[in-house]
């Protein structure tokens, strides 16, 4: 009991501090938003969400791809996966509904891929939609035959990451920055990364759950 | 090859090649070898040029402080880059031979390789057996690109001048040591890393928050500007609290110690040598660059004065436990949690007005000698493992004969640990001494001592059964030659960086923070300064060109105006932009403290060499 008490004083104190630091910031915040929307014309694309993502912080964003991957590494070395065992070939309502879905939805993750370069969107959000076509299409006992091709899955789960490393690299060699786009062409390469980032990120959210690395029970 | 492709070889160099490892695996070994042969000349090149021209700043994208990232290398953070690639070195050439060995890792629990035996699952799997046999491949399989991606984290890290930037790099860290805990398999190594990610977790998270609230304050969140932009109020007051609590938590700090030996204990041994050398020391780097570089100007003497007792507490706290444990690694492990205490020592000796340069660098020192101790006795352990099946201290009589290579590593590394001369520990902790000698602050000199004290003792408590004549010694498994002989080169590497004091105090001065630098005309009786040549012109600090903060008056909150990135003005030009130094000129006053600090290196190296009469 005196231990929950003590952790309810501490979060108490945690609370009571963080309200007197909140309602004592300015109120007018003195953010950046004037200079990245001021900048918004060299970055390449129109949508601020995208410049910061993907060019102003674009490092941050390569290490956080690097997150993703290792997450996924962490995942694969503890522990086979468990294959769904659901099969929709016996159930015709299902699967047909399937087949309309889940081509729209790899149509919607190329569409959110393009319109992020102007509108809310991007790599992230379509690969979040392709994540959930992955999973319905495991969970239909679809994809078995893209489980067995681990070295293909591996290649994809890797690619972002790769792709976007090595952007970095030749962007040094050709302007003498990392990840800074030759002039004029910051879009084609935005974008050229993000197809990459999205492939991969599409990947990894939709074999997070299996739970594990997809190798068959011998 | 000079900053900008140095800088980025180090950071894109090892990502790639943990990303490639991830796709190809069976080709781990090879990746980490040619990556680890690449960032090691990287990094010689990169220690050569801030050397002969001072602070390298690279602006990543082209966009400059406030809205972009900028890297920078400076004396800190390459001496950081330069210990983090030396352990890696170690781990890269130890670890083939450990994972190949096929050894039970630390505790009997591990026969039964529970990694598929998640709690979820009542009834063990029919196939348990051939799953059993196919864990060891596995094991090598992942840990090399997860140590890629360890090492990714830490040169990320110690480029960083950005403290957004660094919560990510800490993300990857914390994953990356989370997972190679997990890896050893096994019911403790398992709880350990899954209550390591709980405290990991909570603790980036408290970082990030006071990250949000220093943005919401200061519309910036570049480190260098931070200095001229932090004034004291509420908001930073808790925000610098929220981040120090995280970070203090992530290095294990007493009392938030209690996560780290179960996982620095039940981790195969050259992940074990990597937590405890490098990535506790993560976080620790994080806190120096906040104390005495961002938010200088918010901390007082009082709050330094607490970390160091709370270090000073974890110097006895840890090594009284140490000397009570039953296992070598657990020993070991709780070793680690009473030396980052002399690191934290560094805290209010670096912040006083005298000597504070002496203070740092020996802080330094100790904490680079603590580096290549511990990984010399982790590695040390991993072959006790290795040929005697188990580690507990009581039953290692003996063992000498067996293993007297790893034997004579274990007792070198032991060596710097209690800090005995000619050890880079002894040269640390006379630094360490001095300052506080000179400040008058005799508590730390007690607390210095019996540490000291304790940590013989518990050395001596290992080497008094190692080297106890037995009738009929074990006869173990052989222990492959290259991990005994790794052991014992990062075990002279803790000596002989003793004798490279000199060098070490002089690159950590290049671009170190004005808090320690400049503050003190009258230092300690600077030893006739002059009498040590200088081997070239001290670092010629230039004010960086475009800094739009050092412009600003110390303003709360002016309304930001960012000048436009130069990329227009001069494409290409200034990639190196020498000299950050947040806007203030090296002095002949600030010349002076750091020859003392050098002066008290050299005169520790002579302390050293003159051994005990001295």
């Amino acid at each position: 009991m005196t231990r929950r008490a003590c952790i309810g004083l501490l979060s108490l104190g945690l609370a009571a501090g963080l309200s007197w630091a909140v309602m004592r910031l300015p109120d007018a915040p003195a953010g950046l938003t004037a200079a990245a929307l001021a900048q918004l014309p060299e970055s390449g694309v129109t949508n601020p969400v995208t410049a910061v993502l993907l060019n102003y912080r674009g490092y941050d964003t390569l290490l956080e791809v690097g997150v993703l991957l290792l997450a996924m590494t962490g995942v694969w070395s503890l522990r086979r996966g468990e294959w769904p065992a659901g099969d929709l070939r016996d159930r015709p309502l299902l699967m047909s509904l399937l087949r309309v879905l889940l081509p729209m939805l790899v149509l919607a993750a190329g569409y959110l891929l393009w319109i992020g370069a102007f509108a809310p969107g991007g790599a992230f959000q379509g690969g979040a939609l392709l994540g959930g076509a992955l999973v319905l299409a495991l969970l239909g006992g679809l994809a078995r035959r893209l489980l067995r091709q681990e070295p293909l899955l591996r290649a994809g789960l890797a690619l972002g990451v790769l792709a976007f490393a090595a952007a970095g690299a030749l962007a040094l060699g050709l302007t003498g920055r990392l990840l800074q786009y030759p002039r004029g062409h910051g879009g084609a390469w935005i974008m050229g990364i993000e197809l990459a980032t999205l492939i991969s990120v599409g990947l990894t959210l939709g074999l997070l759950y299996l739970g594990g690395r997809p190798e068959k029970d011998p | 090859m000079t900053f900008p492709r140095t800088g980025a070889l180090l950071i894109l160099m090892p990502l790639a090649a943990a990303a490639l490892a991830f796709a190809w695996p069976g080709h781990g070994r090879a990746l980490a070898r040619i990556s680890a042969a690449a960032m090691t000349a990287a990094l010689a090149a990169l220690t050569r040029e801030i050397m002969a021209h001072g602070v390298q700043m690279h602006r990543v994208g082209g966009w400059g402080a406030p809205l972009g990232i900028e890297l920078r290398a400076d004396g800190l953070g390459v001496f950081m880059l330069i210990i983090a690639a030396l352990i890696g070195v170690a781990v890269t050439l130890y670890s083939p031979s450990y994972f190949a060995s096929r050894q039970p890792e630390s505790a009997p629990a591990k026969h039964n390789d529970s990694r598929q035996n998640t709690p979820s699952r009542q009834a063990a799997p029919p196939t348990a057996k051939s799953r059993d046999e196919d864990g060891q491949p596995h094991r090598t399989r992942y840990f090399w690109p997860l140590f890629l991606f360890l090492w990714t984290a830490l040169n990320a890290l110690f480029l960083s001048a950005d403290i957004f930037n660094l919560y990510v790099a800490l993300e990857l860290l914390g994953f990356g040591a989370v997972t190679l805990v997990a890896l050893a398999g096994g019911h403790e190594a398992l709880t350990a890393a899954m209550r390591y990610l709980w405290v990991s977790l909570a603790a980036s998270l408290f970082y990030l928050l006071g990250v949000a609230l220093v943005y919401g304050r200061c519309a910036t969140v570049d480190l260098p500007s931070l200095a001229s932009k932090a004034q004291p109020g509420p908001a930073l007051w808790v925000a610098l609290a929220l981040m120090t609590g995280g970070l203090a938590a992530k290095a294990a700090l007493f009392p938030m110690h209690f996560w780290l030996p179960p996982a620095h204990a039940n981790a195969p041994a050259p992940v074990s040598a990597l937590l405890s050398a490098l990535v506790v020391k993560g976080p620790v780097y994080i806190l120096l660059r906040l104390w005495f570089e961002a938010f200088h100007g918010l901390i007082t003497p009082a709050a330094t004065h607490a970390l160091g007792a709370l270090g000073a507490a974890a110097i006895l706290w840890g090594s009284v436990r140490a000397l009570v444990q039953p296992r070598l690694k657990l020993l070991v492990a709780y070793s680690t949690v009473a030396q980052l205490g002399y690191v934290f020592l560094l805290f209010p000796l670096a912040a006083s007005p005298e000597s504070g340069l002496a203070a740092w660098s020996g802080g330094l020192m100790f904490l680079g000698a603590h580096a290549c101790a511990k990984t010399a006795i982790f590695l040390t352990a991993g072959n006790i493992l290795h040929a005697a099946g188990h580690d507990r201290i009581r039953d290692l009589d003996g063992i000498t004969h067996a293993l007297p290579i790893s034997a004579f590593a274990f007792g070198l590394a032991g060596l710097s640990l209690v800090g005995l001369p000619p050890s880079s520990g002894f040269a640390g902790k006379w630094m360490l001494l001095s300052a506080s000698l000179a400040q008058g602050q005799w508590w730390w000199i007690a607390v210095i001592l019996a540490g000291s004290l304790l940590a013989a003792a518990y050395v001596l408590r290992v080497l008094t059964h190692a080297f106890t004549r037995v009738p009929n010694p074990l006869t173990p498994k052989p222990v492959p030659p290259v991990m005994e002989w790794t052991a014992l080169a990062l075990a002279v590497a803790a000596v002989g960086l003793g004798f490279a004091a000199h060098g070490a105090a002089e690159l950590l001065q290049v671009g170190a923070p004005n808090a320690v630098a400049s503050r003190d005309n009258n230092g300690p009786p600077a030893k006739p300064a002059s009498a040590q040549p200088q081997p070239q012109t001290p670092p010629e600090i230039r004010r960086l060109d475009s800094c739009p903060e050092s412009t600003l008056p110390g303003a709360a909150r002016p309304p930001h105006e960012p000048s436009p990135p130069d990329r227009t003005a001069h494409p290409g030009a200034a990639q190196r932009t020498p000299g950050p130094k947040g806007g203030h000129e090296l002095s002949e006053a600030g010349v002076q403290p750091r020859r003392a600090a050098i002066c008290l290196a050299r005169q520790a190296r002579r302390r050293s060499a003159g051994g005990w009469s001295a």
